[in-house]
């Protein structure tokens, strides 16, 4: 590592830190809304411990709460956009249940719904509690149908039920005479999703998938059901999903499944889909926010880009089996990396298919996240296998360039994608062979053609430049026609005039407009315009800037004048029209300007002509 | 200088939110004390005495888009006074590492510049003590300037007239020997 590195490493007391825990199980959070992250990890705990949520300052635990059961998932989120914020909650993922936590206090516990058994587990359970077959030959019977059935459609009673000996089984159910009514939808994962903003602290719903290969979203004031989808037509088993957009906006959930596969779900639609098949099992997925591209590292050793419409993009093989993956947006630098932990204690930083890093961690990753801790923005938590805790920060100096120094380029440097190039129809075909034989020919003609159209051109440009010359010596005025328009409210205006050349064939040249103003009550900007050549069938807009004068002793007159008719007499404008060389001009219009509406008259002068105080 | 009281320009580094504004306000007489600081942006100027010596100080921003700016001030300096919040022992890396790229600047690298570190928020629980944060800083390995440590608390103010006192000593000596 040495000085070239671009991390700083934090020195962790590791004789107290023993985390175990899962890739879902940690957040970052700005507990006590002081921006101060935290690290919150659900720690499945080791051995005689049971399961903790611990929170962590920096690498110094502070406080932790004991959990009722094996957590599957925590995620932070926002219920409230309350000024000023109020704290974040937290949800914990159990089997059955998410425990909604705030300030560290258990706040709420949501139930997944229960489905209704199937009928042919109900039905052995209806013998199973008559006290008729309470003989060791028909449980066993009983108990083998049950065997039979597929696990995952079994209420966990049943499972319960069969993993007892058969004693204990006798013992059950004489004990009990309760038949399982429903079953429990179990939790596969966790993840939050963004109302309708953006932002950092708007307001997210928590979105479950079941192990029944439902997505279920909460809603994030009641925690009571708003959406549920199923994943799939065949059924599957989500296992890590990662929510992008806006719940109320338009939105997609990315879902890794157990199956191989990662699928789809996006607003609106009844089902998710299937997005795209791996060789192998998928270990973790990432969507990057720029594109909705799809980051997966499998089992085979591999790292893949997928399109956000399932077509795989590129995909680099890993020397050794991929076991995390997280993404590091660095937004000062504007990328955002992909980090992948290799089973033999390498982490590796791509950005697109390039290495751009790469680090080694002595121990095996276990979790990684990239994120804001303590005040720090750019702060890598490592949880190795071992339990231990790392932290690297990124250095205000660090440069991911492919330039930058300290990275060894991997690999040939190959085309990013391949070219998209449509196959050879016969028409094509014939085209070429046409090309290829009358080759001369073909060149000769496209060059006579070329010719003849700049030919074409130069002669209709000299024929309207030479018209153009005698044009107004013939004293026909009809082809130009002089219009304008008042924009406005005054005391400023803009006047648009426009020149038209109505000719056919004739360019004007040496034209241009003077403004004649009948008294002192208006100032034009720009009274000269000299209007460049005008071709046949052009015309030339010239938008001006006409004020109203108002006098120091403004007459009160003035704030009674009726907006939408006109100024009266000395609001007429002339405009006339020049042509080089004559003394008369060639067209005259008059422009009437309407009154200034009162309310824009200048403050100033309203007080100096006494207005304001004959109000009062 | 004649005797007359000696001007200093005084550099006042160190990471956003270790106490930098708070530890000049802290300086400053009680009736001109600010009761509330907030982030500072680019930088600001301050003025105060200590033993004979007239500091105006450079209160530079700590946020990490701004600490580019930290060499801006290095060619006039003639001290530094780094600030570390020994509660933060996250960011004490990052803390090391800017001092290291602030003594390794051309502007800074080989000039006797007087170099106090004041390890900040020692009233705070799980602070480090002084010889911990020296330890952490890698202090012990700064060969060109005088270097001192004290633990002090912008808030109490303990801890802060001994550093300014040694800072105030090696400038007058400083200047009495050219």
């Amino acid at each position: 590592m040495g000085g070239m590195s671009r991390w700083l490493d934090v020195v962790v007391g590791t004789d107290d830190i023993d985390i175990n825990t899962l890739p879902s199980n940690i957040a970052l959070v700005d507990l006590q809304n002081d921006n101060e992250f935290k690290l919150v990890v659900g720690d499945l705990g080791r051995g005689e411990e049971s399961p903790r949520l611990k929170i962590f300052k920096g690498a110094m635990q502070i406080s932790d709460i004991s959990l009722p059961d094996l957590p599957l998932g925590v995620v932070s989120l926002y219920t409230s956009e309350t000024s000023p914020r109020s704290t974040p909650l937290i949800a914990v993922a159990f089997s059955t249940c998410v425990y909604i936590y705030r300030n560290f206090k258990l706040f709420y516990k949501y139930y997944l719904p229960t489905v209704e058994l199937n009928a042919s587990e109900m039905e052995v359970w209806n013998k199973l509690t008559d006290p008729a077959n309470h003989n060791e030959e028909t449980i066993l019977a009983l108990t083998e149908t049950l065997h039979n059935m597929p696990q995952k459609i079994l209420s966990i009673q049943s499972r319960d039920f069969l993993a007892m000996t058969l004693e204990q089984q006798l013992e059950f159910l004489e004990n009990s005479t309760d038949l399982p009514k429903k079953r429990d939808r179990e939790i596969a994962c966790i993840t939050t999703l963004r109302m309708s903003s953006v932002d950092r602290y708007s307001v997210s719903c928590v979105v479950v998938g079941t192990e029944d290969g439902e997505i279920i979203v909460l809603d994030p004031q009641t925690f009571t059901q708003i959406c549920l989808v199923k994943l799939c037509t065949v059924k599957k088993t989500p296992y890590q999903m990662v929510a992008t957009g806006l719940y109320n906006v338009d939105y997609r959930i990315t879902v890794a499944t157990r199956e191989k596969c990662v699928c789809l779900i996006k607003r609106e639609w009844k089902e998710g889909r299937l997005l795209f098949s791996t060789e192998e099992h998928v270990v973790a997925i990432e969507v990057l926010t720029a594109d909705s591209s799809i980051m997966v590292i499998c089992t085979d050793n591999t790292l893949a880009s997928y399109s956000k419409k399932g077509k795989r993009q590129w995909l680099v093989n890993l020397e050794h089996r991929p076991v995390a993956m997280t993404l590091v947006p660095i937004l000062h630098l504007g990328v955002t990396l992909v980090a992948v932990a290799l089973a033999s204690g390498h982490l590796h930083l791509y950005d697109g298919k390039a290495r751009r890093d790469s680090m080694f961690l002595r121990d095996v990753v276990s979790v990684m996240k990239f994120g804001q801790l303590g005040q720090e923005e750019h702060v890598f938590i490592i949880v190795t296998s071992n339990g231990n805790l790392l932290l690297k920060i990124l250095k205000r100096t660090a440069d991911f360039n492919p330039h930058a120094a300290g990275i060894e380029l991997t690999g040939a440097p190959v085309a990013q994608k391949p070219w998209l190039i449509p196959k050879k129809s016969k028409l094509f075909l014939e085209q070429s062979v046409r090309e290829r034989e009358t080759a001369v020919a073909m060149h000769e003609s496209f060059q006579h053609e070329l010719n003849r159209l700049r030919l074409l051109a130069a002669k209709t440009l000299l024929e309207a430049h030479t018209k153009s010359d005698n044009f107004i010596g013939a004293g026909v005025m009809e082809p130009i026609r002089l219009s304008a328009e008042v924009e406005g409210l005054g005391p400023v205006f803009r006047v648009t005039l426009q020149v038209e050349n109505t000719s056919a064939d004739k360019a004007v040249v040496g034209l241009s407009v003077l403004f004649n103003v009948h008294s002192t009550n208006y100032k034009v900007y720009n009274p000269y315009i000299k209007v460049p050549l005008l071709g046949p069938g052009n015309q030339i807009k010239f938008p001006t800037k006409i004020e109203e004068i108002f006098s120091e002793n403004i007459n009160p007159d003035v704030f009674f004048r009726n907006v939408t008719g006109q100024a009266g007499e000395g609001s007429l404008i002339k405009v006339l029209l020049l042509k080089e060389g004559r003394p008369n001009p060639v067209l005259a219009a008059t422009v009437t300007m309407p009154p200034t509406d009162p309310l824009m008259i200048p403050y100033d002068k309203i007080q100096s002509s006494g207005f304001g105080q004959s109000d009062k | 200088m004649g005797g007359g009281v000696t001007q200093a320009t005084v550099l006042v580094l160190g990471l956003d939110n270790s106490g930098k504004s708070s530890l000049l306000n802290a300086l400053r007489p009680p009736e001109q004390r600010a009761s509330l600081t907030v982030p500072t942006v680019a930088h600001k100027q301050d003025q105060f005495q200590s033993g004979g010596v007239s500091f105006s100080a450079w209160d530079v921003s700590g946020a990490s888009r701004m600490r580019a700016l930290w060499e801006r001030h290095y060619r006039y300096a003639n001290a530094v006074i780094f600030v570390v919040d020994a509660a933060d022992h996250l960011r004490l890396v990052v803390a090391r590492e800017e001092l290291e790229l602030m003594l390794a600047h051309p502007d800074m690298f080989g000039r006797r510049v007087p170099l106090l570190v004041l390890a900040n928020k020692s009233d705070a629980s799980h602070a480090l003590s002084a010889t911990h944060v020296a330890a952490a800083l890698g202090l012990e390995r700064i060969a060109d300037k005088p270097w001192h440590i004290c633990a002090c608390s912008a808030l109490t103010g303990s801890g802060l007239a001994d550093g300014i006192a040694w800072l105030a000593r090696q400038l007058r000596e400083q200047r009495s020997n050219k």
